[in-house]
């Protein structure tokens, strides 16, 4: 299989994944199809790198969440409210109001958490074991676990206020 | 909603994804030949245009020096040309550090470190530049008009007593709002840094 032929397996593969990275770290339709761009640009440079190592998932997250933080407000203002409604998920024919609304919610408490909370969070929704996160974050596997409890509680808190 | 439901929601949120897959490898490799214009980029660009054009000041400057005769002119023509030099090289080089960031090898961690730190500094840049260019506007002008007119603005006294307070009032204002914009955005980076230390 060609180097172009494999890659484009694996971003179609992990789509998805990109995209959820993408709504985490915009506010608007524009920055996250920038930042959608970039890391595909990111991946596809690093790409050569990455063949010598083994897991393809822990080399996707690292890539796409540094590039993320990288394109942080790059100097410009940006909305803090609006934008979710366009970015949420892309609508299909069976579009459920009642799950996008719930969507909206889980995504308006993952906006007020910081960068690295935000990554934490990310992370463990994706399924990810405390041993991959540890390696992608540069924490020790203890420290992933008691930050995660500790985001656990302020979403707790902050569900709780609401 | 709880995190369980939050799990819940994401899980199903990502089976939805699966099924609405949009990507061909047309696109995808559209994406990784052509370099999109990032706002990085946008930033970059504009940090250059306006560099060379204070270097282009800062050589007109250079070049004419011997015309300012008088110490306070001279010293005026040294802070410009050192303000005009300076501060733009020092911009472009921390805008260069975080491009250069490498984000294959950097963990997550590594690069919140060095983006937040180079953040704050080129933050600082920024605020001391503000602070800085109401003195350029003071000692830019007299050199402009030595070099350009051979007159000497400091023996103008009119011009200063309304030029002065003017420019008291719109620093004054201007510094405040600077400050506050400053404070609350390196506070919520030290606390990152902090909380990643501990």
């Amino acid at each position: 299989m060609g180097k172009e032929e494999s890659f484009t397996g694996i971003i179609k593969e992990n789509e998805g994944v990109i995209f959820k990275i993408t709504t985490i770290y915009t506010r608007n339709e524009q920055d996250q199809k920038d930042l959608y761009q970039e890391i595909v640009y990111q991946l596809w440079k690093s790409f050569d790198s990455f063949r010598n190592e083994s897991k393809i998932s822990t080399w996707m997250y690292r890539v796409a969440l540094n590039t993320a933080i990288n394109q942080l407000n790059k100097g410009k203002k940006h909305s803090n409210t609006t934008g979710i409604d366009q970015v949420v998920l892309r609508q299909t024919e069976n579009y459920d109001t009642e799950f996008e609304n719930r969507l909206k919610i889980v995504y308006q408490h993952i906006h007020q958490l910081n960068i690295l909370e935000k990554g934490l969070i990310l992370l463990l929704l994706e399924g990810r074991k405390y041993q991959e996160i540890s390696e992608i974050t540069g924490l020790s596997e203890t420290n992933v676990g008691t930050r995660i409890s500790r985001i656990k509680q302020k979403l707790k808190s902050r569900i709780i206020k609401n | 909603m709880d995190l369980e439901e939050i799990q819940t929601v994401w899980s199903e949120m990502s089976d939805q994804l699966e099924q609405q897959k949009k990507l061909t490898n047309e696109l995808i490799m559209k994406m990784t030949q052509e370099r999109y214009s990032t706002k990085f980029d946008k930033i970059t660009f504009y940090e250059t245009i306006g560099a060379v054009i204070c270097f282009l000041a800062a050589i007109y400057f250079l070049v004419n020096i011997n015309k300012l005769d008088t110490w306070y002119l001279l010293a005026c023509g040294i802070f410009t040309i050192a303000f005009l030099i300076l501060l733009p090289v020092l911009t472009l080089g921390l805008l260069g550090r975080i491009k250069r960031m490498n984000i294959v090898k950097n963990s997550y961690k590594e690069t919140i470190v060095g983006y937040t730190k180079a953040k704050t500094q080129l933050l600082l840049i920024q605020r001391v530049g503000i602070y800085l260019s109401f003195i350029l506007v003071f000692t830019c002008l007299p050199v402009f008009s030595k070099i350009m007119n051979n007159k000497d603005l400091f023996l103008q006294t009119k011009i200063w007593l309304i030029y002065l307070p003017i420019m008291a009032i719109f620093l004054f204002f201007f510094s405040r709002w600077g400050y506050k914009c400053y404070k609350n955005i390196t506070n919520s980076a030290e606390n990152i840094l902090k909380e990643l230390e501990t």
